[in-house]
């Protein structure tokens, strides 16, 4: 696929759309567009087109990804967790995208541009994006693939206490992978001669999770950051250990937004070695705040060009380092 | 320098879908020729085309598409594929399931594929029809791959997985002979230790029609006359498609794997009329030359060839050419060399010809028979000396020829030798 592909403000259209009758000669031809979809695909696709209600799109979106994801693997979209991954657990490559989005295109009437494709990893990515697309609304921040070095660059938590190798944060969701080495101080002591990761700590570290997500993918307000030295621990609920963590275990740690209204964020977190449960916490909930934006934050591939977005931003350009992030 | 062997075939053509159906058309003499519904038109001069059964390619969308039922191809396979892509595909599962190979003698540094189509006319036009209609944004990103010259190679080297040698062919109606070729010389000169050489075509309107402005194609609308190569009344050639897929390997890996070999390729030549663009030379100079090549490379007399498969077409010049440059070849052995050409059982398949002919060879030396002329009432006088059997001939050959020429004067010829 092309990957020379202009990321000026200028090359993105995403206006809202204005009403357009619906003639029979449409419907003929969207029946023709997603003749291999469902039907329940279809009539979404019809009442959009009627209606422009954004409430369709979901229906319409998932119904495209299906149509073109081997039938094995459909089952697995059936009850459509936002999570599930396009390329990992639907074996779609590049170029089915590219399809998804020619036909999703065709249908709702609208554009896409390439660059803004390749931050599309999950189905939640998928539906938010095109959901913004048609509401004009703000484009969402992609997902971001955080390497052990920028974890650290960014986190006001450092070594020896930061419990995070390499972490990926969207607006909807943050994963991390944490191994335990053994050299960790505290195994010294916990416990005598039987190193366990302490319960405590794996919280701490799914905690620190989610002040990685508040710093690089929670929305923020025009002009504004989430200041690092404002997010603290202020409590949290259901917790649950399931299993015992030694040395070489490699902890996956996930981390969804419940609730965010400030000061206050929740999140539901849980940790997992290979397939098997960890720890479980209902709730973990941090305390943050805004400060001035100083080194204004700029749009992933300027994605955040479209109508909405109030102009805090005016460069188009993006910072190489993001850039080669999210290559 | 190690001998190369034929170990696997695979088929989808006009006269059969198997191997064993290609066997009883060839021994029968049943031709595949069928009134073709789109040439049913007062303005298109021909009507009879070799038409592939039991495969449904009419739309420009492979979803769309019908096959055999024991052929499973995955969408995200077919989505890539011209209707010579499903052919060739369904034709390479039969050659690796005839030569008893495993996944792991498919994908593997040693086994490589050598492709010869022109490309997918049909789906070109489509797709460039859509660019002008609907925009290039909206274009399918898949319609390259789909239609251009080396679709059949892109296709099959993802879908199996191909990690040796690989590249397509592009000499018209000589390029799978000439892939044949060159596959014999990288096993012989231990690059590979086993090549798949697979040739493919349409065989629809966007592929054949072209050639009836160049007043090739023939105008009879009855399927049993249309086709008669070196006959004095042939008037051109019929178009056909499909796809022939061979296996060759080096005798080490024949007896690795313990398989029983079709035939021997005992070698090949090649030489250019440099006459004419689309014109045979009138003395077949090119294809007599290369005929002589193959014979030297082989280390075969004359006299000892039982049979030529012609690359005859049952056009007006070509087959006069080739009649010619067989006499200069075989002189007083003439007599005793039976020729044929099969395509006036199958028409005439383009880029397909070389290496569904050398099949019909191998399946020939291995099963005892030689092809008969079809279709041959009165040979012209300018083929007057050939010997030309009307009936397939129960008869064990020992050393076979393949000659294929396409435009530009290519010529290549090919020797085959029975296993014992």
């Amino acid at each position: 696929m092309p990957d020379a592909v202009s990321t000026s403000a200028s090359a993105h259209k995403s206006a809202p759309l204005a009403p357009k009758p619906f003639a029979p000669e449409d419907e003929a031809q969207l029946r023709e567009a997603l003749k291999r979809c469902s039907p329940s695909t279809f009539e979404a696709a019809v009442q959009f087109r009627k209606t422009t209600n954004p409430e369709h799109v979901p229906a319409v979106v998932i119904g495209v990804i299906e149509r073109f994801v081997e039938p094995d693997l459909r089952m697995k979209l059936k009850d459509a967790d936002d999570d599930l991954r396009l390329i990992e657990d639907l074996g779609i490559d590049s170029l089915t995208m590219m399809e998804i989005v020619i036909l999703v295109e065709d249908v709702l009437t609208m554009s896409i541009n390439n660059d803004e494709l390749r931050n599309l990893r999950t189905v939640g990515d998928v539906k938010t994006f095109i959901d913004c697309k048609i509401r004009g609304l703000p484009l969402p921040k992609p997902t971001k693939f955080i390497p052990i070095e920028h974890v650290a660059a960014v986190m006001p938590i450092q070594p020896p206490f930061l419990f995070l190798n390499e972490a990926s944060v969207s607006s909807t969701s943050a994963n991390g992978k944490y191994k335990i080495s053994g050299q960790e101080f505290f195994l010294q002591g916990h416990f005598k001669d039987n190193p366990v990761m302490p319960a405590s700590i794996m919280l701490e570290a799914l905690g620190q999770l989610a002040v990685l997500y508040l710093l690089e993918g929670a929305p923020t307000e025009p002009g504004k950051v989430i200041g690092s030295g404002t997010i603290f621990f202020t409590g949290c609920e259901g917790v649950r250990a399931h299993r015992i963590c030694k040395p070489g275990d490699i902890l996956t740690l996930s981390i969804k937004p419940k609730r965010m209204k400030m000061p206050l964020a929740t999140f539901e977190g849980s940790i997992r070695v290979g397939q098997e449960k960890a720890v479980i916490a209902e709730e973990i909930t941090l305390t943050f705040g805004f400060v001035e934006a100083v080194d204004a934050p700029v749009p992933i591939n300027g994605a955040a060009h479209a109508p909405g977005s109030n102009g805090t931003s005016p460069s188009a350009a993006t910072p190489p380092l993001r850039v080669a992030m999210n290559a | 320098m190690p001998r190369v062997f034929i170990t696997g075939l695979g088929f989808v053509t006009s006269i059969g879908n198997d191997a064993a159906s290609v066997t009883r058309s060839l021994r029968e003499l049943r031709h595949g020729f069928e009134v073709y519904p789109p040439f049913q038109k007062p303005e298109i001069p021909c009507k009879v085309i070799g038409t592939i059964k039991d495969f449904g390619t009419d739309s420009p969308d492979p979803e769309d598409w019908t096959f055999p039922e024991r052929y499973k191809i995955k969408r995200e396979l077919l989505r890539t594929m011209a209707p010579n892509g499903l052919f060739a595909h369904c034709a390479m599962l039969q050659a690796i399931a005839d030569a008893q190979l495993a996944d792991a003698d498919v994908s593997n540094a040693d086994t490589g594929l050598y492709a010869a189509s022109a490309g997918s006319p049909y789906l070109l036009h489509h797709h460039h029809d859509r660019l002008t209609k609907v925009g290039v944004m909206r274009c399918s990103p898949l319609g390259i791959v789909a239609s251009i010259a080396g679709t059949l190679n892109f296709n099959l080297i993802a879908a199996f997985k191909i990690q040796g040698t690989s590249c397509g062919f592009s000499s018209a109606c000589a390029s799978s002979a000439h892939a044949l070729g060159y596959a014999h010389d990288d096993l012989v000169l231990g690059r590979q230790k086993r090549m798949f050489v697979v040739g493919a075509e349409d065989g629809n309107v966007d592929a054949i029609l072209p050639f009836a402005g160049m007043r090739t194609l023939s105008l009879q609308a009855d399927p049993n006359l249309a086709s008669r190569p070196f006959d004095a009344a042939r008037d051109g050639f019929v178009g056909t498609g499909g796809s022939t897929v061979l296996v060759l390997e080096t005798e080490d890996e024949v007896a690795r794997r313990g398989v029983k070999p079709y035939a021997e390729v005992l070698g090949w030549g090649q030489a250019s009329d440099g006459w004419n663009v689309a014109i045979s030379h009138p003395e077949g100079s090119g294809s007599a030359a290369a005929m002589n090549h193959a014979l030297r490379a082989a280390k075969v007399e004359p006299a000892q060839v039982d049979y030529v498969n012609a690359h005859a077409t049952s056009t007006l010049i070509g087959d006069v050419s080739e009649a010619r440059a067989l006499r200069a070849v075989f002189k007083e052995h003439l007599p005793r060399v039976a020729v044929s050409s099969t395509k006036a059982l199958t028409g005439h398949g383009l880029s397909l010809a070389g290496a569904m002919e050398s099949a019909f060879c191998a399946l020939g030396l291995r099963d005892g028979f030689v092809p008969g002329c079809a279709h041959l009432a009165n040979p012209d006088a300018e083929c007057a000396g050939l010997n030309l059997p009307r009936a397939t001939e129960n008869r064990q050959a020992d050393i076979v020829m393949k000659n294929s020429s396409g435009f530009g004067g290519a010529n290549v010829a090919l020797v085959y030798k029975r296993v014992a």
